[in-house]
C-alpha cells in the first residue's frame, strides 16, 4: 500500500466511522494481517474498543479475517475496498437511474449498513419513502420487495456467505472463527417472504397533538417482537456488478462519441446480453450472433436487418477494434473486445492529462511515441514536424515526468553514450499506475481541503445551526412573523454569503473527487485487465 | 586496325618532342597505349627519358593513367572526360596534387556534400592543409559551402554550380535552414477544417451508415488538390508532404487513417493502394483528474499537509474555488 492509499484510506475511515476505527484501520493496513491482541497492544486502545472497532469493520465488508494454524485468528483489513468508498455516490446514482427512487434507497440503506436481512431494508426503505410522499399516501411494502428482487435478479445486490449448517456440531469445541460459505446458486436466491404491510411515518411530536402517538408507540413495539422471518440471511451490494456496468457505460459512451449514436445503441445492445453470461474479467465477451442482436435490440429502435449488419460490419472494420468478428455461423458471430476497449480509454485518458498539462503539441508527440513504439530524438522532430528545439524541450519535460522513458541500445559493449541509441517509448502500464498513484494524492488533497474549509467556519456553521433549531422550535409552538423575522437576522447578511460560499466550496470539492473518482474507476480497470492476462 | 605510321626519327632527346609524339600515340589509340607501345615506336630513346615524358604529360594532367590486366595503361583525357576537371586545370596549372585530390573527392561526394573531416579521412591530408586548400578552393569560386539542417554547425562543401540536396536543406518545411513552423500549423488547420466538413457533409446527408462513413473519407489525392488549388503555399507541395502533415493530424487524434487496395491507374493510388483520412472526435471528455486543480499543479510532488505547499493553503485551490 502506497503512502498516498494509506493517507486516502485513514481520511475516509475517519470521516465515516470515527478516529478509533479510523486507528485501528490504518494500523491494519499498514502492517498486514494480525491477531486481536497484537492489535490492541500496538494501538494502544483497549481490547473492548478494538474489538467494537473490528465489528463495525467487518460489518462493512473492510476487514476479512482467517483462522490459522493453532487456533489464532488473524485480521486483515483491505485497502481496495476501503477506497471503493469514494465511490458510494456513484453506485447510488446507478442504482436511481436503472430503478427509480425504491432502488436507490435499497442500494442507499445496503450501503451505508454494509449487510442487512431483506426485511429490515425493505421496512426501511418504505418508511424513508412514505416520509417522503404527500400525506396520506404510503409506500407498500411490496413495490420495495419487487425493486429487491429485481436488483437480486440483475445480480446488484447479493447474499453474504454464511455459516454452514453442520450436521455434527456438536464433534468437538467450536472453532474460534467460523468460516462462511455461500454456494455459487445461491447468491441471488430471494427468499420467500410475505411482507405486507406499509410504511409508517415518523411522526414528528409536533404533529401529534392528540393521543394518537402513544396508541401508535405500542403497536410498534409489538410490531419489532414478530420473529422476522429471514433471519440470518443478509444481503450485501455487489460491488463488482455495478464496476461491470460502470465499464459498459464508458465503453458506450466512447463508441456513441467516436461514432454515432446507432452503433452505440448496438453495443450496448450487445453488453446487456453478455452481462450474465461472461465474467467481469474475461477479455471477450461471448459470441453474439447477428440474428440474436437483431431481436434483442430495444424496441425503439426499428432498424432493418440489412441496416444492422452494415452497422456490425463498421463497427467490426473500425480502427477502434472494440468488436471483432470471430465468425460467419448465424449471420455473423461479434464479439465484443473488452481489454482492447479498456486499453483504448486508459491510454485515452493518458492522453487527455499530457494534453491538460503540457499542451497539445506535447500531446502530438506523446501519441506519437505511443503509435510509433520507439523512437529516436532525429525521428520524433521529423514525424511531428515541430521544431528541434522545442521538440526537445517537451521530450525533456515529459521524461522528468515519467510519461515517457529511455530505452538505450548500445552499438559498442562499452555502452559509451555517444555510440548508443536513445529510443523514446511509453510503457502503458507504468503510466497508467503513477497517474492512478496521482489521482489517489489528489483525492486527498481535495477531501483535506474540504475539512478545511469546514473548520475554518465552524463557529459559523454551529451559529446557523442553532439559528435554525430556535426558529423550528418557534415555528412548532407557534410564534409570530415578526419574532421569526427577529431570530433569523441574528445571522448578518455578509455571514449569510459566508455560509453560501461555504456551500458552494464544499461542493465543488465534492463533485470534484467523484470526478478524480472517475479517472481512478478507468485506470484500475485497465491495470486489473492487463495483469490477469499475465 | 588503323595503320601505324611508321617514322623513324632521328636520335633526338628533345623532351618536348617526345612528348608531343606519345600525346600523337594516345590520340591514334583512344583506348589507351601501353609502355610497350611507346617503347617500339621510339626505341631510341632511353627508359628514363621516357618516364620523365610521361610523367610530365600526367602531371600536366594531359594524359590518364589506367591499370588494365595486362599492365599500365596511358590515355588521352579528352575534352569530355575532363569536363570541369579541365577546366580547373587550366585554370589553376601550378596548383598542388593535394588541391586536385580535394577536389575531387568534393566531386564525388555529388550533390550531398561532405564534411571537412570526412574530406580529411579520405585524403590523408592535415587539417591546416585541408583548410588552406578548402579557403582556396573557395576563393576561386569552385566549391561552396552549405549549411546543413540537421546540425547547424556544421558545413558541407560541394561543387559550386551544384543544387543541394534535400536532405541538407530540408526541403518544403525549411526556408533559409529555419523551420517554418507557422506555415506547417496553417496546413494542418486547413487540412483539418476540410476533412471535418466533408465528414460532417457525410453525416448530415442520413443515407444509410456505409454510404455515409465512405463518403466522410477523403484520399491524400484529393486532399493534396484542395491545398494546391487554396494556394496558401508557394513553394510546390507534392502528395507526400500533404502525407506528412495528414500524419502530424493523426498524431493530434483529430484523424484516422485507413489504407485500402486500389486499382493501378485510379488517381492517387499508390503501388496499388490508396490512404484514405476521416475527421474523428475524441473517444472520452477530459479525464476526471485535469479538472480538479491537483491534476494540474506544478508543484504537486511539494504538496503535503503541514508543509509551506498544502491543500489547506493552495493557492490554486483557492483561484479554482472562486471561479
Amino acid at each position: 500500500m502506497t503512502q498516498a492509499e494509506i493517507k486516502l484510506c485513514s481520511l475516509l475511515l475517519q470521516e465515516h466511522f470515527g478516529e478509533i476505527v479510523e486507528k485501528i484501520g490504518v494500523h491494519l493496513i499498514r502492517t498486514g494481517s494480525q491477531p486481536l491482541r497484537v492489535i490492541a497492544h500496538d494501538t494502544g486502545t483497549s481490547l473492548d474498543q478494538v474489538k467494537k472497532a473490528l465489528c463495525v469493520l467487518i460489518q462493512h465488508n473492510l476487514v476479512i479475517y482467517q483462522v490459522h494454524k493453532r487456533g489464532v485468528v488473524e485480521y486483515e483489513a483491505q485497502c481496495s475496498r476501503v477506497l471503493r468508498m469514494l465511490r458510494y455516490p456513484r453506485y447510488i446514482y446507478t442504482a436511481k437511474t436503472l430503478y427509480s427512487d425504491t432502488g436507490e434507497l435499497i442500494v442507499e440503506e445496503l450501503l451505508l449498513n454494509g449487510k442487512m436481512t431483506m426485511s429490515a431494508v425493505v421496512k426501511k426503505v418504505a418508511d424513508r419513502l412514505t416520509e417522503t410522499m404527500e400525506d396520506g399516501k404510503t409506500m407498500d411494502y411490496a413495490e420495495v420487495s419487487n425493486t429487491f428482487v429485481r436488483l437480486a435478479d440483475t445480480h446488484f445486490v447479493q447474499r453474504c456467505p454464511l455459516v454452514p449448517a453442520t450436521e455434527n456440531s456438536d464433534s468437538g469445541p467450536p472453532p474460534p472463527a467460523p468460516t462462511l460459505v455461500i454456494s455459487e446458486k445461491d447468491m441471488y436466491l430471494v427468499p420467500k417472504l410475505s411482507l405486507i404491510g406499509k410504511g409508517k411515518r415518523r411522526r414528528s411530536s409536533e404533529e401529534d397533538a392528540t393521543g394518537e402517538p402513544k396508541a401508535k408507540r405500542p403497536k410498534h413495539t409489538a410490531d419489532n417482537k414478530e420473529p422476522i422471518p429471514d433471519d440470518g440471511i443478509y444481503w450485501q451490494a455487489d460491488l463488482d456488478r455495478f464496476h461491470q456496468h460502470f465499464r459498459d457505460q464508458a465503453i458506450v459512451s466512447a463508441v456513441a462519441n467516436r461514432m454515432d449514436q446507432t452503433s452505440s445503441e448496438i453495443v450496448r445492445t450487445m453488453l446487456r446480453m453478455s452481462e450474465i453470461t461472461t465474467s467481469s474479467s474475461a477479455p471477450f465477451t461471448q459470441p453474439l450472433s447477428s440474428n440474436e442482436i437483431f431481436r434483442s435490440l430495444p424496441v425503439g429502435y426499428n432498424i432493418s436487418k440489412q441496416v444492422l449488419d452494415q452497422y456490425l460490419t463498421l463497427l467490426a472494420d473500425d480502427p477502434l477494434e472494440f468488436v471483432g468478428k470471430s465468425g460467419d455461423s448465424g449471420g455473423g458471430m461479434y464479439v465484443i473486445n473488452l481489454h482492447k476497449a479498456l486499453g483504448s480509454l486508459a491510454t485515452a485518458t493518458l492522453e487527455s492529462v499530457v494534453q491538460e498539462r503540457f499542451g497539445s503539441r506535447c500531446a502530438r508527440i506523446f501519441r506519437l511515441v505511443l503509435q510509433k513504439k520507439h523512437l529516436e530524438q532525429k525521428q520524433v522532430e521529423d514525424f511531428a514536424m515541430i521544431p528541434a528545439k522545442e521538440a526537445k524541450d517537451m521530450l525533456y519535460k515529459m521524461l522528468s515526468e515519467n510519461f515517457i522513458s529511455l530505452q538505450e541500445i548500445p552499438k559498442t559493449p562499452d555502452h559509451a553514450p555517444s555510440r548508443t541509441f536513445y529510443l523514446y517509448t511509453v510503457n502503458i502500464l507504468s503510466a497508467a499506475r503513477m497517474l492512478l498513484h496521482r489521482c489517489y494524492k489528489s483525492i486527498a488533497n481535495l477531501i483535506e481541503r474540504r475539512q478545511f474549509e469546514t473548520k475554518e467556519n465552524k463557529r459559523l456553521l454551529e451559529k446557523s445551526q442553532r439559528v435554525e433549531a430556535i426558529i423550528a422550535s418557534m415555528q412548532a409552538t407557534g410564534a409570530e412573523e415578526a419574532q421569526l423575522q427577529e431570530i433569523e437576522e441574528m445571522i448578518t447578511a455578509p455571514e449569510r454569503q459566508q455560509l453560501e460560499t461555504l456551500k458552494r466550496n464544499v461542493n465543488k470539492l465534492d463533485a470534484s473527487e467523484i470526478q478524480v473518482d472517475e479517472t481512478i474507476f478507468l485506470l484500475e480497470s485497465y491495470i486489473e485487465s492487463t495483469m490477469k492476462r499475465q | 586496325m588503323a595503320e601505324v605510321k611508321v617514322k623513324v626519327q632521328p636520335p633526338d632527346a628533345d623532351p618536348v618532342e617526345i612528348e608531343n609524339r606519345i600525346i600523337e600515340l594516345c590520340q591514334q589509340f583512344p583506348h589507351g597505349i601501353t609502355d610497350q607501345v611507346i617503347q617500339n615506336e621510339m626505341p631510341h630513346i632511353e627508359a628514363q627519358q621516357r618516364a620523365v615524358a610521361i610523367n610530365r604529360l600526367l602531371s600536366m594532367g594531359q594524359l590518364d593513367l589506367l591499370r588494365s590486366n595486362t599492365g599500365l595503361l596511358y590515355r588521352i583525357k579528352d575534352s569530355q572526360n575532363a569536363g570541369p576537371v579541365s577546366f580547373f586545370l587550366s585554370k589553376m596549372k601550378g596548383s598542388d596534387n593535394q588541391e586536385k585530390l580535394v577536389y575531387q573527392i568534393i566531386e564525388d561526394a555529388g550533390n550531398k556534400g561532405i564534411w571537412s573531416r570526412d574530406i580529411r579521412y579520405k585524403s590523408n591530408l592535415p587539417l591546416t592543409e585541408i583548410n588552406k586548400i578548402l579557403k582556396n578552393l573557395e576563393s576561386k569560386k569552385l566549391i561552396k559551402a552549405v549549411k546543413s539542417v540537421a546540425a547547424s554547425k556544421k558545413k558541407v562543401y560541394m561543387l559550386y554550380n551544384l543544387q543541394p540536396d534535400r536532405s541538407v536543406t530540408g526541403g518544403a518545411w525549411y526556408s533559409d535552414q529555419d523551420f517554418e513552423s507557422e506555415f506547417v500549423e496553417v496546413l494542418n488547420q486547413q487540412c483539418f477544417k476540410f476533412l471535418q466538413t466533408k465528414a460532417e457533409t457525410a453525416r448530415e446527408s442520413k443515407q444509410n451508415p456505409m454510404i455515409q462513413r465512405n463518403s466522410s473519407f477523403a484520399s491524400s489525392h484529393e486532399v493534396w488538390k484542395y491545398i494546391c488549388e487554396l494556394g496558401i503555399s508557394k513553394v510546390e507541395l507534392s502528395m507526400e508532404d500533404i502525407e506528412t502533415i495528414l500524419n502530424t493530424l493523426i498524431y493530434d487524434g483529430k484523424v484516422e487513417m485507413t489504407i485500402i487496395a486500389a486499382k493501378e491507374g485510379t488517381v492517387g493510388s499508390v503501388d496499388g493502394h490508396m490512404k484514405l483520412y476521416r475527421a474523428v472526435n475524441p473517444i472520452i471528455p477530459p479525464t476526471g483528474l485535469v479538472r480538479a486543480p491537483c491534476g494540474l499543479c506544478p508543484v504537486f510532488d511539494d504538496c503535503h499537509e503541514g508543509g509551506e505547499i498544502s491543500p489547506s493553503n493552495c493557492i490554486y485551490m483557492t483561484e479554482w474555488l472562486e471561479f
